[in-house]
């Protein structure tokens, strides 16, 4: 093997994933997190309000006030993690960030790229978005975008698969 | 080469497209290959056969609900179980199985309604789902294998499976259940033909690395490199945790049964059980690691062992995910050390088309065997040259106990973990899918990341607690020294060592 490159792009001053030009994900994300979170969480509280006319144990009242507590919360933090999401794309590879409290960065080489899925369910697709994953031999691998225009989407689907014939090897 | 390396290594360079912008067209400059307008919405040109527009979505087979239903409908039966049947009566089982059988078959048939799939371009497509609408895009350059299967079931609607399997991939991808035994055998001969390799693949020869590319006969037994001493194999096995607890715990039941009478044969009996399957492993293990012998041939790797049933593989050296050394606290004396071989994908070996096993390299081997071993699965690799260096102090907040440790040689990224039992992972840079970053709450407060190098394979090469500055840096780094590798390796000769870069015929 010849090449040996040793060029990280390192600066003290500004380390290098700042530096790429990351792409947002739809706001309407947040949208249908929110949606998503208070379908889920509101299935619970009339569960446990249920409950609480019911059997009248005041045990109930600390469990809808725990809900919305948690629910309170999760707005609070889904609006921020929505806006952690973001994506690049560079010459040889994709890269995604996520997370708040555990952050993470994928660097996903299109030459790796196996297979592309874009996904949409029913909130999802109210809202005209869609997820688009690319998925590696690596289960570990993740590089998953969701919040994207039906029309980003297939673009980005497109380009993905395309680079990947482009530059597709083996294992 | 500096920074920007591209596939323009050889002569068999790719035509790498501009940086951004719409998808180009993506010309292979490998021979058999053509320039085919890729996946852009408007270009669905295909070999030979012209297709105006998209080609339109395809259900399968009209009878899969049928079987489909069939086959959850048994697992119905069987989740009611004899219980549920003696306490439904007859009658009404029978009421709740037909119903069933009609959700079943309601569900099927609408599952069936919205599956499709489609070639566009030099893709297949396959659609999924009503509400949770899914499609995947599958490159036809990345199909290692299309097999029609043909399960019992399917055989008697007279239908069959389409198995795509992937690059790559550890299992089955995206499986077309159910076609026609036409339809699959047409599809199959089509996707194969629009992915440039109408035959079978060629065998990948490690040309790139082995040194002998004669195609040698079948009896070769190929250039012998290390064989283990069976004595060691036990001995190995008997400094096993399990091992030294078995007799322990022996003696403790025997004393219990003998003198206390107050556990009964029953419990005597489980006890033992037990304790045979805790020393089971080792004794596997002797089983299996019996006669280790290892040897090079063309191919690759070659491994036989065990003695009661001998198992042999080749393991194509490109197809070499990951080495991991293991040195167990127990075997420090001895001073051993084992070492496994991460490998993915299937077998070159068209005689047996079986996934490849990871394993053993050397179940059991000195630091100096484990030396002269190495290089023969990750060529130019020294054990005793592969300089690392430890996180910052900080780190013991997070790892009191463990040491980790990272580096990037030539050829490999270089992990260290553990403390007690030294753990030593080795990935080759060309072997790499992807990298990671990864930052907990607690490491943020320190500011240090873990660096993930994530393959195929089932070890797991982490740079664990880096300083965050330097953690960017080895990812960076890592991304590039594994682009730089993959270009090094993607087209050494025409009969490269994937399927990707062997044109087939151009049909």
């Amino acid at each position: 093997m010849t090449a040996e490159p040793h060029s990280a792009p390192r600066s003290a001053l500004q380390p290098w994933p700042e530096t790429v030009a990351w792409r947002p994900v739809s706001p309407r994300l947040i949208v249908i997190e929110l949606l998503g979170l208070a379908i889920g969480l509101g299935l619970l509280l009339v569960a446990a309000l249920v409950a609480w006319a019911i059997s009248g144990s005041n045990w109930f009242g600390l469990a809808v006030a725990a809900i919305i507590v948690l629910a309170a919360v999760r707005a609070a933090t889904i609006v921020r993690a929505v806006r952690a999401w973001g994506y690049a794309e560079r010459d040889d590879d994709l890269l995604v960030r996520h997370g708040l409290l555990v952050r993470r960065l994928s660097i996903v080489p299109y030459a790796r790229m196996q297979f592309v899925d874009v996904t949409a369910g029913p909130l999802e697709r109210m809202f005209g978005l869609a997820t688009v994953q690319l998925h590696t031999a690596a289960a570990a691998s993740d590089a998953r975008v969701p919040g994207l225009a039906p029309a980003e989407a297939s673009r980005l689907r497109d380009r993905l698969t395309a680079l990947g014939q482009v530059r597709a090897e083996g294992l | 080469m500096t920074d920007p390396v591209r596939f323009g290594g050889g002569p068999d360079a790719h035509d790498s497209p501009g940086a951004a912008g719409t998808p180009p067209a993506p010309t292979h400059g490998v021979p058999g290959a053509h320039g085919v307008p890729g996946g852009g919405p408007g270009a669905h040109a295909t070999h030979g056969v012209p297709v105006a527009g998209p080609e339109p979505r395809r259900r399968l087979a009209p009878l899969t609900p049928l079987l489909r239903s069939a086959r959850l409908l048994a697992l119905l039966i069987a989740g009611i179980s004899w219980r549920g049947f003696s306490e439904l009566g007859l009658s009404k089982f029978l009421l709740v199985v037909a119903l069933g059988l009609v959700g079943l078959i309601a569900l099927s048939v609408v599952s069936w309604w919205v599956t499709g799939y489609h070639v566009v371009g030099r893709e297949l497509r396959i659609h999924e789902g009503l509400l949770w609408r899914r499609t995947r895009a599958i490159p036809l350059e990345r199909l290692q294998s299309v097999e029609v299967v043909r399960p019992l079931l399917a055989r008697l609607g007279g239908l069959a499976e389409l198995r795509l399997e992937v690059v790559g991939g550890a299992k089955t991808e995206a499986p077309l259940a159910y076609l026609s035994v036409a339809d699959a055998a047409t599809l199959r001969t089509r996707l194969l033909t629009l992915a440039g390799h109408a035959a079978p693949p060629a065998p990948a020869a490690g040309a790139a690395t082995a040194g002998t590319p004669a195609p040698a006969a079948a009896a070769d037994p190929g250039r012998f490199i290390h064989r283990v001493d069976n004595h060691d194999v036990w001995l190995s096995q008997l400094l096993t945790p399990q091992a030294w607890f078995t007799p322990l715990a022996l003696g403790f039941v025997l004393v219990q049964f003998l003198f206390e009478h107050t556990w009964g044969f029953i419990a005597l009996a489980s006890t033992l059980t037990a304790m045979v399957s805790v020393i089971q492993q080792p004794v596997r293990r002797v089983l299996t690691d019996w006669d280790f012998r290892l040897a090079a041939d063309h191919a690759g790797l070659r491994l036989r062992h065990g003695l009661l049933e001998t198992r042999s593989q080749t393991v194509p050296l490109n197809r070499v995910q990951a080495v991991g050394l293991t040195w167990p606290l127990l075997w420090r004396p001895k001073g051993w050390l084992r070492a496994r071989l991460d490998v993915a994908g299937i077998g070159h070996d068209r005689a047996s088309q079986e996934n490849l096993r990871s394993g053993r390299l050397l179940p059991v081997a000195t630091v100096d065997t484990a030396r002269r071993v190495l290089p023969e699965a990750l060529p130019g690799v020294d054990l005793a040259n592969l300089p690392v260096t430890p996180p910052p102090p900080r780190a013991r907040w997070l790892t009191p106990i463990a040491r980790p440790a990272a580096g990037l040689t030539d050829r490999v990224f270089v992990t260290w973990d553990g403390r007690l039992t030294r753990e030593l992972v080795l990935v080759p840079y060309a072997r790499i899918q992807s990298v990671r970053v990864v930052r907990g709450p607690v490491q943020r407060l320190l500011g240090l990341a873990t660096v993930h190098a994530d393959t195929a394979g089932s070890l797991a090469a982490a740079a664990r607690y880096r300083d965050l500055d330097e953690a960017w840096a080895i990812a960076a780094d890592l991304a590039n020294r594994a682009r730089a590798a993959r270009a090094a390796a993607a087209p050494p000769t025409p009969p490269a060592s994937t399927w990707d870069a062997s044109g087939g015929g151009a049909r």
